[in-house]
């Protein structure tokens, strides 16, 4: 059975942000470890109140996509996605950790980010994780 | 919907004792999938399915 999958999330959309949120919070459920590494643009989905927009929308309806999405989201019952998220992380399985390079290179803080990030690492930090992972996804 | 059936039945069985039951009602058909993958993990029992329309009722027994 599957026991780990790690994750390098490198885009801050709308999509990739409820993808990474679905997965982990039911790996999570699963008993499945799941590490997200954000490098790149996924660093911006861990920033404290970022708004990410529907890359899939054409311009210039990127955010309003965004607005719907959330409301028929929150009809369906997923009102909160990063409250499921820190159920998930509080429970144990779902590890999300910020890259440290591209908190330099964007100028991104710990604290900007939301509190239960994990420790921040680097490449060789990601691929020590790789280690007997079942497999490993780029979001 | 997706993931909720499975997080859903997951926080209730976390609260239960060897078995006890659960009765999971559903309205999204891709719990047909979703939730016996979560039990063949969990290692739990389920019991019985039953789909009335878009309804999917599951009882589930906590092992």
């Amino acid at each position: 059975m599957v026991k780990k999958i790690n994750f390098i999330v490198k885009d801050k959309s709308f999509e990739k942000f409820m993808m990474m949120v679905i997965l982990g919070t039911t790996g999570n459920a699963m008993d499945i470890e799941m590490n997200f590494f954000f490098t790149f643009w996924g660093l911006f989905l861990l920033k404290k109140n970022f708004k990410p927009k529907v890359a899939g929308a054409p311009f210039p309806f990127k955010g309003i996509a965004a607005k719907v999405f959330k409301k028929r989201l929150k009809k369906t019952g997923i009102g909160d996605a990063w409250e499921l998220i820190k159920e998930a992380v509080d429970d144990g399985k779902i590890n999300l950790y910020p890259c440290t390079t591209t908190m330099d290179l964007m100028g991104i803080k710990l604290e900007d980010m939301v509190e239960f990030v994990a420790d921040p690492i680097g490449a060789a930090g990601f691929l020590e994780i790789c280690d007997g992972a079942d497999g490993i996804v780029s979001l | 919907m997706c993931p909720l059936p499975v997080i859903m039945a997951k926080r209730e069985l976390k609260k239960m004792s060897s078995g006890q039951e659960l009765e999971l009602i559903v309205d999204d058909l891709g719990a047909l999938k979703d939730v016996p993958a979560l039990i063949k993990k969990t290692g739990d029992e389920i019991l019985n399915t039953k789909e009335e329309g878009k309804q999917i009722t599951f009882l589930i027994k906590k092992v």
